[in-house]
């Protein structure tokens, strides 16, 4: 089961490739400057933070679940940056405060879908009006700016020509493949999706591998909020909120299904980039906004219509 | 979302009672927090911030109510934000040039209702799962509306068509009337007819359902046609109350909407709740909200405290229904 | 009123053409155009003024605006498309004066001449800043309010979105005309974040701990209609200022429901700073601050600002060099 739902991705050209090779065509002939190697390096930099959230967002949706606070948390952590790094003047103090802070969202998260029984719709709706809260709380609705140079410069500094970021996703995208595909903890999360009771009677309890999954949101969570504040040189109380939503629909884009537990990383990974490159050349063909907004729906429809067609066929 | 852990639902036909005891503990919930609140502030319990929380409730029940119905069927609807704005928008266009509140009313139930099916043509016939279809709609609405108003306003009403928002009748809000009526439709409906009964069904166990006979494809149309008719329904109530039309007005509802159908008691894996189950969570939300401006609670810690309501009483609900069965 | 799109889709493409024949110059520079969101009719001002100051000095415009409102991540992410796509000018309009910085920086980086419209950027270097004095609109609108209640009552403050420049230097404004009227009594001060339907629920709230309420202060004209709205709603009046001088607000000044409207001319802003940008290119003489005068809009003076905005013409250099603070 583990195994044909790991490969049948494969078996098939997935929807979301066929997608992101026909924007990628299309844009590269009509938009000036998109295969220029600047506008390239861009949009994979602006796709890293999504990434480190869409990747757990595929583990947790596997398990049949959701975590609508990931926004909201990612704000939070990325006050958490801000806030200490400017009380300490370390950048490592508030990279630490942040992980702090989404790993507990992520066990709170993970508590109240595995132990309360909450579920995990209701429970991060839940925690995202909470956290939310907490940045206006936190920041009293204004900007934090004056923190140290040293979180700026993550953003653009680079290790070994690639930008720290992007560094930073694809160790991260390598961690989660070992994760899911090669440890007890990824068939776990399997199992989780398509055959929760399999572990019931293997004696196993589901909760603790849940609410790892929900923590290992969390930690990515207070990664990204390092980006994010480093991006913008400043926290800011809204920023990241919407963010769950772009992850969800990257992972839905990118063929892992809401309801039969298997999922595909790499696919996660090519939704984020595609609704980057949407956005991407469309901006390059300054095309009216009303018509971005418009076209980031019809992606995601389309892309689903034809996974949905795949699975059928 | 069909899940191996959820609770054991009573056959169609107990439905009603099996949730009478559970719409006794929420309404018991709401009025103990009326209770609190009227003693912590002397406003609350004034005519004026009575009529106006009765009000309040209605906006946000006309939302909720359609939406129960879709999350009945296990499904979801996240553009009906997006739909009150565009069908807002068109209905005000409509008025305004031909002077006819009555084409107004017409046109946004009827957009409202064709962005309704639209969803369920893409759940139903292009098997796009709900969660993903009604978010891309969420956006394509979005576009289609900030492209028609290109950043302007529809303003000025005729009076007589304002009232439907802001007018009272008989000393109470005219949406009030609309509240009730529509509660009694909407309860009458889910709990009388057999479309009601076969709503259940196909989200209790949508393969059941098929197997019985049940024309599933044909009532999801149906739940997301009237999710979609009662969000143009509300878009004509904001556009009364509002006097005005905006492009944005959308973007607040539907998580709130979403809040009170769950608060209500209806679950996400479908079958269970009821139409007046979302009312009381609609009170409730509307409750905590105003309590919490009137005691001047600071405005940055309104979500957090919202978020707790809706977690704790989704548990309350799940705890009281395990002991119950 | 809303135009009739029917008539437009015949139309543009007449006109595009037209355009393109009439535009194939040596002048036709691009000028990148960044505002806030799609939603706000006042940003509907701005980038209509900007197109208009460059068709009339032969320029393009080419506009920016965040998919989701406010956006600072999208916001950041069209700057950097921007600077792929070498424009020859921008006209800039953060949606958050200081998180967007590191944005301006980029531009800064990639040497294209930049003015700052609107919102002044807490950083980076630009040509020149254009925008209206929020702290004195508020402080004017506010006098209006208190010369009209006779120096004494009590009042409300909205407040537009918490951390927003625009919102805290207009809510300065009024508070400190509170300050010189020692009969006025301030009941409470809430944010409306510049939503008409918050705004409304708002003022409904306040209503109901506050059984006499005289004024209102609304930091921008969307809230200011939402609490007369508010106020129609409970049968109660108050005297109600905005700020913005949109249309509707002129109507609503017209009518005598509001009071006054500051005039925060986003029409101006736009024509002002994209002629800076043209100008800058060109070689011209450019001033470095342009701060427009405080005009509060009342029913004595609404005649001039009751124009479509189709109809408006932007201001001449020289008119617009005479507010030059710098």
């Amino acid at each position: 089961m583990r195994e044909s739902a790991a490969a049948s991705p494969l078996r098939r050209i997935p929807g979301v490739a066929v997608m992101l090779a026909l924007l990628v065509g299309i844009f590269g002939t009509i938009a000036p400057g998109f295969l220029s190697l600047a506008n390239i390096s861009n949009v994979l930099l602006q796709s890293t933070i999504l990434t480190l959230l869409a990747l757990p967002m595929t583990l947790i949706i596997m398990t049949e679940g959701l975590d609508l606070s990931m926004g909201a948390v990612v704000t939070l952590t990325s006050l958490m940056v801000a806030i200490v790094s400017l009380a300490t003047g370390s950048m490592l103090l508030g990279l630490a405060a942040a992980i702090v802070v989404g790993i507990g969202f992520g066990m709170l998260n993970g508590w109240l879908v595995a132990i309360a029984g909450i579920p995990p719709f209701v429970a991060t709706l839940g925690t995202l009006g909470m956290a939310q809260g907490l940045c206006l709380i936190v920041s009293d609705g204004q900007s934090v700016v004056g923190i140290p140079r040293a979180v700026r410069d993550i953003y653009s500094a680079t290790l070994a020509g690639l930008p720290v970021p992007v560094v930073v996703a694809l160790i991260a995208y390598a961690v989660f493949h070992v994760l899911l595909y090669h440890t007890r903890f990824g068939t776990y999360i399997f199992a989780l999706g398509g055959n929760r009771e399999a572990l019931r009677y293997a004696g196993l309890s589901p909760a603790k591998w849940l609410i790892g999954a929900y923590m290992i949101g969390g930690l990515m969570a207070g990664i990204a909020g390092l980006f994010m504040t480093a991006r913008m040189n400043a926290g800011h109380p809204t920023a990241g909120l919407g963010l769950e939503f772009d992850a969800i629909a990257a992972v839905a884009v990118g063929g892992t299904s809401f309801e039969r537990g298997n999922g595909w990383l790499f696919g996660t990974v090519l939704g984020v980039i595609a609704v980057g490159v949407l956005r991407n050349g469309l901006n390059l063909l300054a095309l009216p906004s009303s018509l971005q907004v418009a076209s980031v729906g019809f992606l995601v429809i389309v892309a689903l219509f034809l996974d949905g067609l795949r699975s059928r066929s | 979302m069909t899940d191996m852990t959820k609770p054991v639902v009573a056959p169609p036909g107990s439905i009603v009672s099996g949730d009478l005891m559970q719409l006794l503990y929420r309404l018991s919930a709401a009025l103990l927090i009326c209770i609190i609140l009227a003693l912590l502030n002397d406003s609350f319990l004034s005519l004026g911030n009575i009529l106006n929380v009765l009000r309040q409730t209605s906006l946000l029940f006309f939302i909720a109510s359609g939406l129960t119905l879709v999350v009945l069927t296990a499904g979801l609807d996240l553009s009906v934000g997006a739909n009150v704005a565009l069908s807002a928008c068109l209905a005000g266009t409509v008025i305004q040039h031909t002077g006819s509140p009555l084409l107004g009313v017409l046109t946004g139930l009827l957009a409202g209702g064709i962005v309704g099916l639209l969803n369920g043509v893409m759940v139903t016939a292009l098997r796009i799962p709900s969660f993903i279809a009604t978010y891309g709609m969420l956006w394509v609405l979005n576009g289609l509306t900030y492209w028609y108003m290109a950043g302007e306003t529809i303003h000025g009403f005729p009076p007589g068509f304002r009232q439907i928002g802001s007018g009272y009748l008989f000393g109470l809000p005219i949406p009030v009337y609309l509240l009730l009526i529509f509660l009694a439709i909407g309860t009458a409906f889910a709990q009388r007819t057999i479309w009601g009964q076969e709503i259940y069904a196909v989200g209790a166990n949508p393969v059941a359902a098929r197997l019985s006979g049940i024309p599933v494809a044909r009532r999801l149309l149906l739940v997301y046609g009237v999710s979609g008719t009662m969000a143009g329904l509300a878009s004509i109530i904001f556009l009364a109350r509002l006097n005005s039309a905006e492009a944005d007005i959308g973007e607040s509802l539907t998580l709130p909407a979403i809040a009170a159908v769950l608060i209500g008691g209806t679950s996400l894996f479908g079958g269970v709740g009821t139409v007046f189950g979302t009312f009381i969570g609609a009170l409730i939300l509307t409750l905590v909200l105003n309590g919490m401006n009137l005691l001047s609670v600071n405005a940055n810690w309104q979500p957090f405290i919202t978020g707790v309501i809706v977690i704790v009483a989704v548990w309350l609900d799940m705890t009281t229904r395990r002991h119950k069965l | 009123m809303k135009p009739n799109k029917g008539l437009i889709c015949i139309a543009l493409p007449l006109v595009l053409s037209a355009t393109f024949a009439a535009t194939a110059r040596a002048d036709g520079e691009t000028v990148a155009v960044f505002t806030k969101n799609q939603t706000n009719p006042f940003f509907q001002t701005v980038r209509v003024g900007a197109d208009l100051a460059a068709k009339t000095l032969n320029a393009k415009t080419l506009h920016y605006i965040p998919t989701k409102p406010d956006s600072i991540p999208e916001q950041l992410s069209q700057v950097e498309d921007v600077v792929v796509k070498k424009p020859d000018a921008v006209v800039f309009t953060p949606v958050d004066y200081k998180a967007m910085v590191p944005g301006v920086e980029k531009i800064n980086d990639a040497k294209i001449p930049t003015v700052n419209i609107t919102d002044r950027s807490a950083g980076g270097k630009f040509i020149a800043f254009v925008g209206a004095d929020d702290y004195n609109l508020g402080l004017d609108t506010g006098r209006y309010l208190f010369k009209a209640l006779g120096g004494k009552g009590s009042v409300v403050i909205i407040e537009g979105v918490k951390g927003s420049l625009t919102s805290v230097d207009r809510v300065r404004g009024f508070n400190d005309a509170i300050k010189e009227n020692p009969g006025v009594k301030l009941l409470a001060s809430q944010p409306g974040n510049y939503q008409r339907l918050q705004a409304l629920q708002v003022m409904e709230n306040l209503m109901q701990s506050n059984s006499q309420i005289d004024g209102v202060l609304a930091a921008n004209d969307a809230m200011a209609v939402g609490a007369i709205e508010a106020l129609d709603g409970a049968n109660r009046k108050a005297q109600v200022i905005g700020i913005n001088g949109t249309k509707e607000a002129v109507d609503a000044v017209k009518s005598g429901k509001l009071l006054a409207t500051g005039d925060y001319n986003g029409f101006a802003q736009g024509c002002i700073g994209t002629m800076i940008a043209i100008r800058t290119l060109r070689n011209q003489p450019v001033v470095t601050e342009i701060v427009l005068k405080p005009t509060i809009i009342t029913k004595d003076n609404y005649q001039p600002f009751d124009v479509a905005l189709d109809a408006r013409t932007c201001p001449t250099w020289d008119e617009a060099a005479k507010f030059a603070t710098k």
